[in-house]
């Protein structure tokens, strides 16, 4: 019977395996295009299918894996002007896919980052305006760096390493498929 | 108030605390990975591993290690263990090492102290580089679960490398331990039976890599390796042997669990007289090792 006591102690911790994982989405893509092009009267998908030739090209010169072979693009517009474009993306967390999206004006400058998506418990600093204002401005012309021009949360150094990288591959992708309009 | 009730309040503590906080979490069961707990984070590990057959007669032994970790800063962790083990050897006596049949439930068999200092994250610097320190104390020989008194200091390194933006970790250990051992008496042994009482230095050094893939989100699988030997005084090389094997991993945001089985693959140095298995260690060694990992973050 003690031994048995004594086992139970060193298998306390299998409680916690009842602990249910949580998914956290926090933005819809239509709240998202509202957020981050205000002043836009329509959006209009575009999505980009990518061959091999095109995704070696992205990693070519963002020098990140271009995952996927579709990349979900929205034309932002007012009365038939383009404003600027909506891109949606997924990159690796800790556990599974941060959805964030970006909007990238005309000219290849970041408008603006949400966070659609965070399924991490930490690092949910990710979502706080002070981290993606540090994204906002930049082009292929600025210096992408963790813990220099873009600041680390500890402990989610993965998730802010991949989102300022995808955000980067997805200047390039503006560069060489949606530059011209 | 009784265990089970205690038992039952720590769990429910548990499963009620909603802090949150990343893992240094282990997608592994034997190598370990570069990166420590964020400042002020915690962590607690329960891990269990069963040890057996020895090639002749039955053996079978299960480690536990009750574990808590917490990150003083960013890149330095501290972390107790207390350990435990359980055995059941019956009908195969190794001179030197294995004096009788022996079966005894979990019993308290050490504590350790560790820290973790992390140089570089793999994450951030394309290259993940930490170091470790642990003591230990022991007063079971973890073979023939007889009394000794044993007091070790470990060092290891720990190597990092995320590809594929992290789908795909690899690590590398590279580690020297040092003990200075002494067995307690034994009544009753068997005649010309060898169970030396003086004290013994040993130093051991551990070198081991690992290769884990997210299949899924959630879930890792890899294999892993480790290469141990140790020298002792008098012999020398006293043993060396060689573990391979897979892993399964799953991390999610609260907790994670780690599953790998070991099949030592090589061995050598000394070997009991009726061993038949001329290419494993097994006087220290098992042929199997199961090693299951559960962490738990608040």
């Amino acid at each position: 019977m003690k031994a048995a006591r004594d086992w139970g102690m060193f298998l306390l911790p299998a409680a916690a395996l009842s602990w249910p994982a949580h998914a956290a989405d926090y933005l819809s893509v239509e709240q998202a295009q509202v957020l981050l092009f205000p002043a836009a009267k329509g959006f209009a998908a575009q999505p980009l299918k990518l061959n091999d030739e095109q995704r070696d090209r992205i990693k070519a010169e963002s020098g990140v894996r271009q995952r996927w072979d579709e990349q979900k693009v929205w034309r932002a517009e007012r009365d038939g002007q383009l404003q600027g474009w909506f891109v949606v993306d997924d990159v690796i967390g800790k556990h599974e896919f941060i959805t964030y999206a970006t909007a990238i004006s005309p000219e290849g400058k970041v408008l603006g980052v949400e966070i659609l998506s965070y399924r991490e418990t930490h690092g949910g600093q990710i979502r706080d305006a002070s981290w993606r204002k540090a994204l906002t401005g930049k082009t292929l012309a600025d210096h992408f760096k963790l813990d220099d021009d873009v600041p680390n949360i500890t402990g989610a150094t993965l998730s802010c390493r991949n989102v300022m990288d995808g955000v980067k591959r997805l200047l390039v992708i503006h560069k060489l498929f949606l530059s011209h309009g | 108030m009784p265990v089970s009730l205690r038992n039952g309040l720590i769990a429910g503590a548990l499963l009620i605390s909603s802090a949150a906080a990343l893992a240094d979490e282990n997608l592994f069961g034997y190598v370990r990975g570069a990166e420590v707990l964020p400042k002020g984070a915690s962590e607690f590990y329960q891990w269990f591993t069963q040890r057996s057959d020895k090639g002749n007669g039955t053996y079978r032994a299960l480690d536990t290690k009750t574990e808590f970790e917490y990150g003083v800063t960013d890149r330095f962790q501290v972390s107790a263990e207390l350990n435990g083990m359980a055995l059941n050897t019956s009908g195969l006596v190794i001179d030197g090492y294995l004096p009788s049949d022996k079966k005894f439930g979990l019993r308290f068999q050490g504590v350790e102290l560790a820290v973790k200092y992390n140089f570089l994250s793999p994450a951030k610097d394309d290259f993940g580089l930490s170091g470790t320190t642990s003591i230990e104390y022991g007063v079971l020989d973890q073979h023939s679960g007889q009394k000794k008194k044993e007091y070790e200091v470990e060092t290891q390194l720990q190597a990092q490398k995320f590809f594929m933006e992290g789908q795909l970790t690899w690590v590398g250990n590279l580690g020297i331990r040092a003990a200075y051992e002494k067995r307690a008496a034994i009544s009753n042994l068997p005649d010309g039976f060898d169970w030396p009482t003086d004290p013994e230095m040993e130093i051991s050094t551990k070198i081991g890599t690992g290769l884990s893939y997210r299949f899924a989100p959630n879930w890792y699988a890899g294999v892993e390796m480790l290469r141990e030997s140790e020298f002792e005084t008098e012999v020398g090389l006293e043993r060396w042997s060689l573990f391979a094997g897979p892993s399964l991993h799953y991390g999610g945001s609260q907790w994670w669990a780690t599953l790998t089985l070991f099949k030592q693959v090589r061995g050598g140095g000394e070997r009991y007289a009726g061993q038949t298995d001329d290419h494993l260690h097994l006087i220290e060694k098992t042929k199997n090792e199961v090693r299951l990992k559960v962490g738990y973050n608040f």
